[in-house]
């Protein structure tokens, strides 16, 4: 029997929450960028606007920067300051995460705004938005399914992925790795790949610097080896000890005995002993996509109009859409979140035709609705949660007309719904009842050619007369004569039939109990009036046509 | 009925990228016979929309006279006439509808000459057969085909004195406007059930 040999690949991407603030603005990718914890100045500026969501103060993706490898030691002290909570908004905005081009010019998280501008003058500042990091790692994550099945949260900016199995799929590690690399680049992340036989020399790989790096079977330990010791995000205690001790790298570490380490450092020494060596401590926990996937975009100014909104909504449909199309999904609906100058939110529900992954269609739909639904206040953040679903594919048959497109049918419903409401456009469906007018308005959906009418069921239906309905029925003054109607709507009626009697819901407080009668007026008009017998009146149902 | 039976398979009655005018009084047939387009069509598993200017439609009917309601695009338009045309015009450029039926009702709106020809111009691009109904003609000379109704005859059942039910209606169908198809002139004769 085969041994099965465990490959584990982690997706890594460096200065993530500058990273994921880039996302939302690409413009700033190639600009020093730092992003900031609010301020007090920042909350009397925008008070409508946030940054930290209620919602996302549990999760604490937050509250990770500041366990981060590279988090300063103000940063630590504020994430594990015991209540779970988003950045404490201070007096001074200090710096949370930095770019590339930003750390080459000296800047480090953990130093305060104005440190950090005495070193680069242009820099870019922008303030924490947990919506970017949250809707980031996500989107990283939803780019490592598109690869495997299995895949671990794995803190800010890292990804595990279980590729065990994949080589008859996909290739060997290298082409698992680039396939995984390009995921990440079409969600708007560029991601460090490494792939190793633990989680834990995966990620230390991934984090060497090169783009990607495969550490061979059973070679991790002397791989890893060159490592700088930073890599672990040991605590400063331990770590400080260590670097007392001249342990600068992995390799140093993991030739230490382990029984003495033990003795001296207790079990966080065994255990930064087992990291060193590239063994995995905790169980892979699976990630599950959430139900609903939301992207956020706080802009810096207020948006009042609606073209402007609309270039807004562009790039977060667009984001949206790429995280859909990276593991091959649609959006059956959109939940479109305004926050307001006001204080107030809009929100709007756009519902669409057909599961779409096509950002231009959302775009257009969201548009038209939002232009019969006005935001009441200038914008100043966006928020967009899709509903995820697979959409169906209809194959064509030979010999069948063709059917609208389903992205030229949303299209034309969505005008249609703008131009007579949500209430007048739709598929009419026979409600199970003898109730006049039973009818209802569904989605337009057409069916496949499976559900197609048999020849049976088409022969058997006799094209008859059909009745234009007045909605809602006309009340009419009707003369009776021995139980049959003489006169109606001022007119002499000249042959009448009936009654036909129906009632219903007798059991519930919406009975019903109607005779009907067909009759002929002098003036030609057939008509079809109605005695309702609870309420002893006459009404016009409608005309024969 | 010889009309009708065209209108089955590859008819004049309903020509891909052509207009066609049913016009007629209240209660001669016309809207039946718009139904019975709108079966044609989707007995044959294509899409159909209805532009119901007034309201009027009754899904009921239509499906009993073999309409699948489950192709049909229902527009209510609640009374709007203008509302109507916009979402003619809408529907008209959408590809893949083999029928776009406007019911305009006893009050028809102006349509110029104009745009009844880029309601046609748009109709031919897409493959689409365009079916206007109304009291009096609207397009003019930019429909293919312009059919009239009329009431013929009522037959009831029961005693002569007392009828019990609505069973049948004559409709005469006559052609006022056919170009480009042979069609049988005068008037021809159809029976629809109650």
């Amino acid at each position: 029997m085969a041994e099965r040999v465990s490959r584990f690949a982690c997706l890594w991407v460096p200065c993530f929450v500058a990273a994921a603030h880039v996302r939302g603005e690409p413009a700033l990718a190639e600009r020093p960028l730092i992003v900031v914890t609010p301020s007090r100045a920042d909350t009397q500026s925008a008070p409508s606007a946030p940054r930290v969501s209620p919602t996302l103060r549990a999760s604490g993706p937050v509250r990770e920067i500041a366990e981060r490898p590279g988090g300063a030691g103000a940063l630590r002290a504020w994430g594990r300051s015991g209540a779970i909570s988003g950045p404490p908004i201070s007096a001074v905005a200090r710096v949370l995460d930095a770019n590339a081009a930003a750390r080459e010019r000296g800047v480090r998280p953990g130093m305060t705004e104005a440190e950090a501008r005495a070193r680069a003058p242009e820099l870019v500042r922008r303030v924490l938005v947990d919506g970017h990091v949250t809707a980031a790692l996500h989107a990283l994550l939803e780019a490592a399914l598109a690869v495997s099945p299995r895949v671990e949260d794995g803190g800010l900016g890292v990804v595990h992925v279980d590729i065990g199995g994949l080589a008859r799929l996909v290739g060997d590690d290298a082409a698992i790795a680039e396939r995984l690399a390009r995921h990440a680049r079409t969600v708007g992340l560029p991601a460090h790949v490494g792939v190793a036989g633990s989680r834990t020399a995966a990620r230390v790989a991934a984090q060497l610097g090169r783009r990607v790096t495969i550490v061979p079977a059973g070679q991790e330990r002397a791989t890893l080896a060159v490592a700088p010791l930073g890599l672990l995000a040991l605590p400063e205690p331990l770590a400080a000890t260590l670097a007392g001790w001249g342990i600068a790298t992995l390799g140093k570490l993991a030739a230490l005995p382990r029984e003495g380490l033990g003795l001296r450092l207790g079990a966080a020494g065994l255990r930064a002993h087992d990291v060193a060596c590239g063994r995995d401590h905790e169980p892979f926990q699976a990630w599950q996509p959430p139900a609903s996937w939301t992207e956020t975009q706080h802009v810096e100014w207020e948006i009042d109009s609606l073209d402007a909104l609309a270039i807004v909504l562009g790039t977060v449909l667009e984001r949206l859409a790429a995280r859909l199309a990276a593991v091959y999904l649609s959006a059956d609906g959109l939940d479109v979140e305004l926050a307001l100058t006001s204080g107030a939110r809009h929100q709007r529900a756009v519902s669409l035709a057909y599961p779409t992954r096509d950002p231009a269609l959302m775009l257009l739909v969201t548009r038209l609705d939002l232009e019969s639904h006005p935001p009441p206040a200038a914008v100043t953040t966006v928020v967009v949660t899709v509903h995820p679903a697979t959409a169906p594919v209809i194959p064509g048959v030979l010999g069948e007309p063709p059917a609208p497109a389903s992205r030229d049918l949303a299209t034309v419903l969505a005008r249609l719904t703008a131009l007579v409401g949500a209430n007048g456009v739709g598929m009419p469906v026979l409600v199970d009842s003898h109730r006049a007018d039973a009818v209802v308005l569904e989605p337009f959906r057409p069916p496949t050619t499976s559900a197609m009418p048999t020849s049976a069921v088409i022969e058997a239906a006799e094209g008859g007369l059909v009745l234009r309905r007045l909605r809602p029925p006309r009340v009419v003054h009707v003369e009776v004569l021995d139980g049959r109607p003489v006169r109606a709507l001022d007119r002499h009626v000249v042959t009448c039939a009936g009654p036909w009697r129906t009632s219903g819901e007798w059991w519930d407080t919406g009975a019903w109990a109607r005779d009907e009668w067909d009759v002929l007026l002098s003036d030609g008009w057939l008509c079809r009036l109605a005695h309702d017998l609870l309420t002893k009146s006459w009404s016009l149902d409608g005309v024969y046509d | 009925m010889e009309i009708l039976a065209k209108a089955a398979a590859p008819s004049p009655l309903l020509e891909e990228g052509e207009i066609t005018e049913i016009v007629g009084r209240l209660s001669s047939g016309r809207t039946s016979l718009l139904i019975r387009c709108l079966r044609d069509i989707t007995a044959r598993g294509g899409i159909g929309a209805l532009i119901d200017t007034h309201d009027v439609f009754d899904a009921a009917s239509a499906a009993r006279g073999g309409v699948d309601l489950h192709r049909l695009l229902w527009v209510r338009c609640g009374g709007r006439r203008a509302v109507a045309m916009r979402a003619a015009d809408l529907l008209v450029r959408c590809p893949g509808f083999a029928l776009i039926a406007v019911d305009f009702g006893e009050i028809a709106p102006h349509l110029t000459l104009t745009g009844a020809y880029r309601w046609k111009l748009a109709a031919r691009r897409h493959g689409v057969a365009l079916v206007v109904l109304g009291a009096r003609r609207l397009a003019g000379p930019g429909a293919a085909l312009a059919v009239e109704t009329v009431r013929r005859e009522l037959e009831w059942t029961g005693p002569p004195a007392m009828p019990r039910r609505l069973a049948r209606m004559a409709v005469g169908m006559r052609v006022l406007r056919c170009r480009g198809a042979a069609l049988p002139a005068g008037e021809q004769v159809q029976w629809l059930s109650a």
